[in-house]
């Protein structure tokens, strides 16, 4: 099914391209200037797109990057200094390199800051090139670009005309939608998505949320440039009028118009409004009027615009990277769990040394030393209040500890971000699951790879052999996680359609995902019902047989009872026993914890 | 030495129109942590109105009561449209943004329709331009020591309100955590729209007082004055009133500097590059409480 859907897509896109190119020829001037106009526009449009679309930032300076790109490549290709190719080229790595800098304070700030930081560019930009009268030729414009208008525009040598343009946009923006759809089923737009839905469970499997945004930032920043410098040798003229906050505020009513997030609503999203103001006066008298209400109501009313009312959700997985998986899983016969037999460490796998959290002046951990064997699994039990979540979240790097230490082997730990501890193979879960709620299942399991891909983003984006074998090996890891969860059935369908228990076992197989060392697991029974309790006994026993060791906090009694090795009993912050849980039974400290010894036989 | 001091004066003047911009920001930012990307369009309507309604001759007190009443309902409707609707969906801070600016839009949209988008002479209403009075030797214009006045006290009240009153406590309670504030029986909603007007009126207020110094208004006044209170109010440390009077002063007498010593052109610029600097660097800004990262 939805391999049909990329091909139609695919096939559509490829006629497109093919009439565009064959009818550059015979066109009117003034319609091949419409058609390049709009390829532009769904260009731009794209870019916003991965940022927003994928990563969730908002930009409200796009103009500025969209005019680095131009001015840069105007200014290189005026007078023949530059080729336009080159020209071109360097407008869109200017575009890239100004993003990046905008996203500088990514992971350290809130969100909104940056897109302060956007709509502050753009304006300073639209100052900067009415001011700098040397270089960008200030209120006048930078006129006599290279271009089809003037029709002084050769690339590499060749005189090019009109047609020849469109020609060569088209293939640049055919090329481009390819990428694009590469970066948005890869681990690249997956984590994007993951850090927009959920920045902290994004940490929590070794995707960094800021460097994920830098890259976002880094290619949107290169695709507006390109956009820029596209338009630069199209109309010869630059202006800053072109580049101030309406042009920002177009694109971002094209790309919320289009569907954030939709590679094919973009392009719709883009033809309808640069056709619409060419064609009616109306439309443009009233353009900002218009813009205003779309941007106040349209996120509210219709969020995923255009695409979400004609076309199907996107994926983001390749349908090729799915073939390779298929294809290699019936020559193999029944997958492995892959990790099985791993070499047993002897030395202890965690280690919490006076561990003490305070909150102003609440001591939410004190003093606590535990030690967690390596291939067992340890319990971590106590009345509501008394530290638990805390203390994981203190081994998980997601709060520093106010004094202590934490090791993870041989390793500190304790000071590490988040990110780090993960990517070493300490995974963890959160008591509410955090999947990523339009994902399906299969694509949330994929997010638990995180910390173990071995391509290179590059080889992601160009949708190279090396990341489709890297994919497809991850696919089997994930067939056989479906399996061992019971969610085969269920593998395809978005995580916010499926029942609570499904959404909790799903997160725990994106945790298996990581191939932990070490996995803490925050009240993973909590909400299950009685099958579904016992599928998730099942699998702790089965991760215990491959070796992984983990940490089990949770209220139920009979659960805990039936699978832990040892046992920690937290109470207000204090460790008051460690030992068989059949002793704890009997601890008198323990009881009068639990407020006497019925809510130990039956909770 | 007097020219430095004179810029030194004009700083002072201009920034605490930034501070009072920031305070604004800062109202709704305590009670929602969302900030109102459409402020600069209330500071536009109010000032734009304001000069459209004198120079018909309608009198001063009527004039300004009209835009404050009309400011306190945009900013309900800010609240109600834009920034409930999109806080009831969840995702992030994508849907306010975008919702409150195109709010900000539209009207925008609607004042250049209705008044044209000409700039307009704003009416002397404090003072003239030429009353000043003398300090250290340099002439100082008194209408940029109402403006410093009317700031002070503006932020003083607000401040003192918040820490010495009922309602200024149910305010920081909100503030802390809006939930346990609902359970303990404080009128949540209430008082999040009422940060909202509150919000407005002292854009409103600054809107009037920017448009004073300036001289003029046009349909495109007030949004670069919104990033330039924005970055005051990061500079002194968002959600923060002393910071945001610190941040305000300090970054209208740096702009001021800048443009009296290098290019006048140069003072957005500059401002820009402090805010980038500032995130980067102290992102809690001089006066702001470290926000925890929640897990």
């Amino acid at each position: 099914m939805k391999i049909r859907q990329d091909s139609i897509a695919t096939a559509v896109g490829l006629l497109a391209v093919a009439t565009v190119f064959a009818a550059a020829g015979w066109l009117r001037p003034g319609t091949v200037q419409l058609v390049t106009f709009v390829l532009i526009a769904i260009v731009l449009a794209q870019s916003i797109n991965v940022l927003t679309g994928l990563a969730g930032e908002i930009s409200l300076g796009h103009a500025g990057l969209f005019g680095i790109g131009a001015y840069v490549s105007g200014i290189l290709a005026r007078g023949g200094a530059l080729d336009p190719l080159l020209a071109i080229i360097l407008g869109a790595v200017g575009g890239g390199a100004i993003g990046l800098m905008l996203s500088y304070p990514a992971g350290r700030v809130r969100e909104v800051y940056l897109a302060m930081m956007t709509l502050g560019f753009g304006m300073v930009f639209y100052e900067v090139i009415r001011e700098w009268q040397d270089m960008t030729g200030g209120v006048m414009g930078l006129s006599n670009v290279p271009s089809v208008v003037l029709k002084n525009l050769s690339l590499l040598g060749v005189r090019i005309d009109g047609g020849d343009y469109l020609r060569f946009v088209v293939v640049i923006a055919a090329a481009l939608l390819l990428i694009l759809r590469n970066v948005s089923q890869s681990k690249l737009g997956r984590s994007m998505v993951a850090v927009q839905a959920n920045a902290v469970a994004a940490a929590s499997m070794g995707i960094s949320p800021a460097g994920t945004k830098r890259l976002a930032y880094g290619i949107s920043g290169v695709v507006a440039g390109l956009a820029g410098a596209l338009y630069a040798h199209l109309v010869g003229y630059l202006g800053p009028d072109s580049f101030g906050l309406p042009r920002s505020i177009e694109v971002l009513v094209i790309s919320i118009v289009g569907g954030l997030g939709s590679i094919t609503g973009q392009v719709l999203s883009a033809i309808a409004f640069t056709v619409l103001p060419e064609r009616l006066q109306a439309f443009a008298e009233y353009q900002f009027i218009v813009y205003g209400l779309i941007l106040a109501c349209t996120l509210v009313l219709m969020p995923k615009g255009i695409a979400g009312l004609l076309l199907p959700a996107p994926r983001f997985i390749r349908s090729g990277s799915k073939r390779r998986a298929d294809i290699a899983t019936k020559g193999a016969g029944e997958a492995a769990p892959w990790f099985l037999e791993r070499p047993a460490s002897s030395s202890v796998a965690v280690r919490v040394d006076n561990v003490t959290v305070r909150f102003g002046g609440l001591v939410a951990v004190d003093n606590v030393s535990l030690q967690i064997m390596p291939g067992r699994i340890t319990g971590l039990i106590g009345p509501n209040g008394s530290g638990k979540s805390t203390l994981v979240n203190v081994i998980s790097g997601v709060y520093r500890c106010t004094s202590g230490a934490v090791h993870f082997g041989p390793r500190l730990i304790s000071g590490l971000s988040d990110v780090n501890i993960a990517r070493l193979g300490l995974i963890r879960t959160f008591q509410d699951p955090r999947l990523v709620p339009s994902f399906t299942v299969r694509e949330n399991l994929l997010l638990g790879r995180s910390r173990l891909w071995k391509h290179s983003a590059i080889a992601a984006m160009l949708g190279l052999p090396a990341a489709t074998d890297d994919e497809g090996a991850a696919l089997r890891a994930a067939e056989a996680v479906l399996q061992q969860t019971g969610l085969t059935d269920v593998a395809d369908r978005p995580v916010e359609t499926l029942p609570y228990g499904s959404m909790r076992l799903a997160e725990l197989g994106r945790a298996i995902m990581a191939c932990p060392d070490v996995l803490l697991l925050d009240e993973p029974a909590a909400g299950l019902s009685e099958p579904e309790v016992a599928r998730l006994s099942e699998i702790l026993r089965w991760l215990k047989t491959g070796g992984v060791t983990v940490l089990l906090i949770d209220h139920h009694m009979d659960f805990i009872a039936g699978l832990v090795d040892e046992v920690f009993v937290l109470d207000s912050g204090r460790i008051i026993f460690s030992g068989e849980i059949e002793q704890m039974r009997k601890d008198p400290d323990v009881v009068a914890a639990y407020l006497g010894s019925e809510e130990l036989e039956h909770a | 030495m007097n020219f430095f001091l004179t810029l030194v004066l004009t700083g002072v003047s201009v920034g605490s129109v930034y501070a009072l911009i920031a305070t604004g920001l800062n109202l709704s930012f305590w009670t929602t942590r969302t900030l109102n990307f459409g402020q600069g369009s209330i500071m536009m309507l109010c000032s734009f109105g304001f000069a459209f309604m004198v120079t018909n001759r309608v009198s001063l007190p009527v004039a300004i009561g009209v835009c404050f009443v009309v400011s306190a309902l945009i900013g309900v409707v800010v609240e109600r449209l834009t920034v409930r609707p999109a806080l009831k969906r969840g995702g992030g801070s994508m849907g306010w943004v975008v919702s409150t600016l195109g709010l900000g839009i539209l009207i925008q949209g609607l004042a250049a329709k209705f008044f044209g988008s000409q700039a307009v002479a704003f009416p002397e209403i404090l003072f003239s331009v030429r009353d000043s009075v003398r300090i250290a030797g340099v002439a100082f214009s008194l209408q940029y020591a109402v403006v410093i006045a009317i700031t002070l006290t503006v932020i003083l009240s607000l401040e003192l309100f918040l820490r010495h009153s009922r309602l200024g406590h149910a305010v920081r309670a909100v503030s802390e955590d809006a939930e346990f504030a609902r359970v303990q029986g404080i009128p949540v909603d209430l008082i999040v729209v009422s940060s909202f007007v509150a919000s407005s009126l002292l854009a409103a207020l600054a809107g009037l007082l920017a448009a004073q110094i300036g001289g003029t208004v046009d349909s495109s006044f007030g949004f670069d004055l919104v990033l330039l209170g924005f970055v005051a109010g990061v500079l002194g440390g968002m959600g923060s009133s002393a910071g945001a009077l610190f941040g305000g002063i300090a970054l209208g007498i740096i702009t001021k500097l800048v443009g009296g010593y290098i290019s006048t052109a140069a003072e957005h610029g500059i401002a820009f590059a402090l805010l980038m600097l500032i995130l980067a660097l102290l992102p809690n800004g001089f006066f702001g409480r470290n926000e925890v990262r929640r897990a």
